[in-house]
């Protein structure tokens, strides 16, 4: 069945597109990272790789971490997406621990992989609230930094397992 | 951990992590500023049509499809571009040429309103190449009948002393005392070929790109990827005759050196942009940052290095092929500091016969990587260098202490000028490093492993490198503080104004933090301007690790002038002399009594500011420096090696930012540095010379969950450098990693192994298995 429509919901907004070729539709080829990023300005996740190597481009979908840039946005009709842009409190601009984690242990450098390295690690979280060092770096093990925080990385996520509450 | 005779001074800001990085909150929130993340009205997109050939002629071209195809603004070849407008230093190589000398150099150029669009139009550009023999290899390209790259560049040899780099004139060759002489006083001599040639990809994060507007005439605005916009701006400045760039960055996504003059980027959008009128985005994929952009050179050396019964080295006589790929831009910089960091490991050697040449090749461009050449030249005079210390069996972190440069050394940096080492001496530093890896337990002499398991199969060795370097005093830098009062109550803000980008060290927070300590205001009232060659004074931004003495040394003064103004205008209120006076809440008090006070807002006249100016000026004399303990494990059946525990060890003099600098040592296993001894390289294809590790999938990296312990010994004393006596450090952090990882194999398998990368194949060929 050729999909018309289809709805997303980002950051607990709906948005409604059309399929297609036509000028303001998405092609069927857009990536989730493409449309996140050139429509809805969501720029806090980066694209990188383009082949879902490097992690720079996670979201939350349906709880789980994803790379936007192998994923079709035609493909998520109906999908809850969390970004980075949406982990603060709304209201009131608080970081979330996790993030507030990432700050207290100067838990990057360059900052470019941080939004994939903090989304990946929430995700983890939410399912395993007290995920040990061992499973912090395995589940991190899609996400490249080059300037090398992993030490300081490991301790942020850690400090937010120890007290449970992403 | 402090070193004897330092006294730490308790400052409000420096030393201390009271305080988050200015950008932090908006890093993790994402929502910090990176250049594809940056948009302008009516910007198009522009895209390369490359070469499939590593040494080609273009016979003809066809871009009429291409061009008529709706959203395509431009398309040009070499046709439409000025031959004389030419790129690298010394200039050699046109925007868009005729001759193709990569796989990978650019064929054409298209602009188009989107991307897509743009890779339409590339595929409908016809080419017919005449294919040219080529040649890959440093030490073959030199050698008469290779293919010529350059007319300019006779057997492929670069020509030297470009004058940025060498103001008194070419410096290449170090020679010094009487080699030959020197070496019939050794004991011992190791004499070989060898090499660290595999030109791994440096790989920061965000792929290299730039936004480009003509604005008519000789005017450009660039925003850039780059970690340096000063410096982005004087390497292209002569491209494009006359042109006059203002070049803003934002925040960058990781560069380890690698992204900053950006030529093609810049030059590319800056054409498309002249052609159509339009601002011109050109940013690259991970792909093509991976093939077509530029990696380490390629270090080939056939050396000679004796050390006398002392483990001292007394005679070095080496050639030193450099391979800069297809393009030279600062390599002659990076040769100038290659020779220097050699001196300063081997500082006591009256005897120099080190020649270099740099070399073009049918590669991608090869350039600039943290370690600069000197990490290229250190992981190939190790292998020798240990040779030497093996044969005298010497423990290296003795011969080290005996050979490392200190107080009153000489030395010819890379302007070719003698420099006299000043108030350093590590020491310390390495027996405090060594202390903390266990190195006396550990090391049971050359060829003897630490550890064997029962069955035999897994072996550890340990192993030790060093390096410095002198650049982090590098290039001419000033700065500008400004008081600012607050236009509502009584207060005040200090804006600081320096070219600075941030790439991930910090620094631009740690400047305000001098700031803070010198004008003793809050951190959160002084504000630090965008990275901008137009509105700030001259920074050639972070490199070299020459952030913290260069910067640290001209805002400093600017504060501090700025200060002195505030206590001359202050003599007619408190009636004292300056030395009597203090700065404390946003004003002038007398210190010995708390109730004369004046605030900045009155001594400053009203709606006005008040300006302190700094300057730093290039100084080589005082060189940093890095060791690096290893312990590996090695599995001899499957060849595999893992690095299971490091310490890197330094003496930073005053630490400015304690978990930055850290994580600055940590920054010494990425950037193709640790891990261009166990499996980072450029693999390519023999038959069609085509790179096979083109993406990240390829490319072999450390992931997560593959890190060693690590820790790091930091000793501060008090250096006498710039007011608060501290020495940069990040760039050398992973310099001597590969070669101290060698040394470590080496040592747990009992074979000397000498080939970057050791690979398991590598491995298995040292024990005789395949």
């Amino acid at each position: 069945m050729k999909i018309q429509e289809i709805t997303l919901y980002v950051n607990g907004i709906q948005y409604e597109f059309s399929i297609g070729n036509k000028f303001g539709q998405i092609p069927p080829g857009e990536t989730l990272s493409q449309t996140l990023r050139n429509r809805l300005g969501l720029t806090g996740s980066k694209e990188a790789c383009g082949e879902g190597a490097c992690g720079c481009c996670t979201v939350i979908m349906e709880g789980d971490a994803i790379t936007s840039c192998m994923t079709l946005t035609v493909d998520c009709d109906g999908k809850h997406i969390l970004t980075i842009e949406g982990l603060a409190d709304p209201e009131t601009g608080e970081l979330s621990p996790l993030q507030q984690a990432f700050i207290d242990r100067y838990a990057f450098q360059c900052g470019f992989c941080t939004p994939g390295i903090i989304m990946t690690s929430k995700a983890l979280l939410d399912k395993n609230p007290h995920s040990t060092e061992e499973e912090i770096k395995e589940a991190l093990s899609g996400n490249f930094c080059r300037c090398i925080s992993q030490y300081h990385v490991v301790q942020a996520v850690s400090d937010v397992a120890g007290k449970a509450g992403a | 951990m402090y070193s004897d005779d330092f006294k730490p001074e308790n400052y409000r800001y420096v030393g201390k992590n009271a305080v988050p990085r200015k950008d932090a909150a908006a890093i993790v929130a994402g929502k910090a500023t990176f250049l594809d993340d940056f948009s302008l009205p009516g910007m198009l997109i522009g895209y390369t049509l490359r070469s499939p050939h590593p040494h080609a002629m273009i016979q003809s071209i066809d871009v009429d499809d291409a061009k008529k195809m709706n959203g395509v603004m431009a398309v040009l070849t070499y046709r439409d571009v000025d031959q004389e407008w030419k790129m690298g230093w010394p200039p050699q190589k046109p925007i868009l040429c005729r001759h193709l000398r990569y796989i990978g150099d650019p064929v054409a150029l298209i602009a188009a309103t989107d991307l897509e669009t743009a890779r339409a139009a590339a595929e409908k550009i016809q080419v017919e190449y005449e294919i040219l023999p080529c040649v890959t290899d440093g030490m073959e390209a030199i050698k008469d009948g290779a293919p010529q790259l350059y007319e300019e560049f006779p057997n492929n040899v670069v020509t030297p002393g470009y004058p940025p780099f060498q103001k008194d004139g070419p410096f290449w060759h170090l020679i010094k005392g009487d080699p030959e002489k020197g070496f019939e006083e050794c004991a011992y001599i190791a004499e070989d070929t060898v090499e660290f040639a595999k030109m791994p990809a440096p790989l920061a994060p965000e792929p290299p790109g730039a936004v480009v507007r003509w604005e008519g005439g000789d005017d450009f605005t660039v925003w850039g990827t780059s970690q340096s916009g000063y410096i982005l701006k004087i390497i292209n400045s002569s491209v494009i005759p006359n042109c006059n760039l203002d070049v803003h960055t934002f925040n960058v996504g990781g560069s380890y050196g690698n992204k900053q003059s950006l030529g093609y980027q810049v030059m590319s959008a800056a054409l498309l942009s002249m052609r159509t009128g339009k601002p011109v985005k050109v940013f690259q994929t991970k792909v093509e940052q991976m093939t077509a952009f530029e990696t380490r050179l390629g270090s080939q050396v056939h050396a000679k290095i004796g050390m006398d019964k002392d483990g001292v080295v007394k005679a070095v006589k080496a050639e030193w092929v450099v391979d800069t790929g297809a393009f030279c831009n600062a390599t002659q910089g990076q040769v100038g500091v290659g020779i220097g960091e050699a001196q300063l490991v081997m500082a006591k050697c009256p005897n120099w016969d080190l020649d270099t040449n740099i070399v073009v090749t049918n590669k991608q461009p090869a350039g600039i990587v943290r370690g600069y050449g000197g990490q290229e030249l250190n992981s190939c005079l190790f292998l020798l260098i240990g040779r030497t210390m093996q044969a005298g069996n010497f423990d290296p972190l003795e011969c080290y202490k005996k050979n490392y440069v200190s107080d009153g050394d000489l030395y010819t940096w890379r302007d070719g000028r003698t420099w006299q080492a000043h108030s350093i001496n590590y020491v310390k530093a390495m027996d405090a490093a060594a202390e903390k890896f266990g190195w006396k337990d550990k090391w049971k002499g050359w060829g003897v492993p630490t550890w064997v398991s029962e069955d035999g199969r897994k072996v550890r060795g340990v192993g030790c490198g060093i390096i410095g370097n002198a650049d982090i005093g590098e290039d001419n830098t000033e700065a500008y503080v400004r008081i600012v009062p607050d236009l509502v109550g009584n207060k005040a803000h200090a804006v600081l104004q320096c070219n600075v980008t941030e790439s991930g060290m910090g620094q631009r927070s740690n400047l305000v933090k001098m700031v803070a300590d010198i004008l003793n205001m809050p951190y959160e009232k002084v504000e630090i301007t965008p990275a901008d060659t137009g509105i700030n004074p001259t920074g050639f931004g972070l490199c070299g690790s020459r952030g913290t003495i260069t910067y640290g040394h001209a805002v400093s003064s600017a504060a501090e002038d700025v200060k002195k103004k505030l206590f001359d205008l202050a003599v007619p209120y408190l009636e004292v002399a300056a030395d009597a006076m203090e700065l404390r809440d946003y004003g002038v008090g007398c210190k010995a009594r708390p109730d004369k006070f004046v605030t900045w807002k009155k001594l400053i006249m009203q709606d006005l500011t008040l300006t302190g100016y700094g300057q730093h000026i290039e100084n080589f004399s005082t060189p940093n420096f890095f060791i690096v303990f290893l312990e590996v494990e090695v599995d001899k059946e499957t060849g595999r090696v893992e690095v299971k525990k490091m310490v890197g060890g330094t003496d930073a003099g005053q630490v400015i930012d304690p978990l930055m600098i850290e994580m600055q040592c940590h920054g010494g296993i990425g950037s193709a540095s640790l891990d261009t001894a166990l499996y980072e390289e450029h693999i390519i294809d023999p038959a069609t010379k085509r790179p096979l590790t083109y993406n990240m999938i390829e490319y072999k990296w450390r992931p997560f969950n593959n890190f060693p312990e690590y820790e790091t010994s930091i000793l501060e004393s008090q250096f006498d450098t710039f007011q608060f006596k501290a020495v940069g450090l990040g760039e050398i952090a992973g310099a001597a990693a590969a070669s101290a990882t060698m040394q470590a194999i080496s040592n747990a398998i009992g074979v000397s192994v000498s080939t970057y990368p050791a690979t398991p194949d590598v491995i298995l060929k040292a024990l005789g298995k395949v």
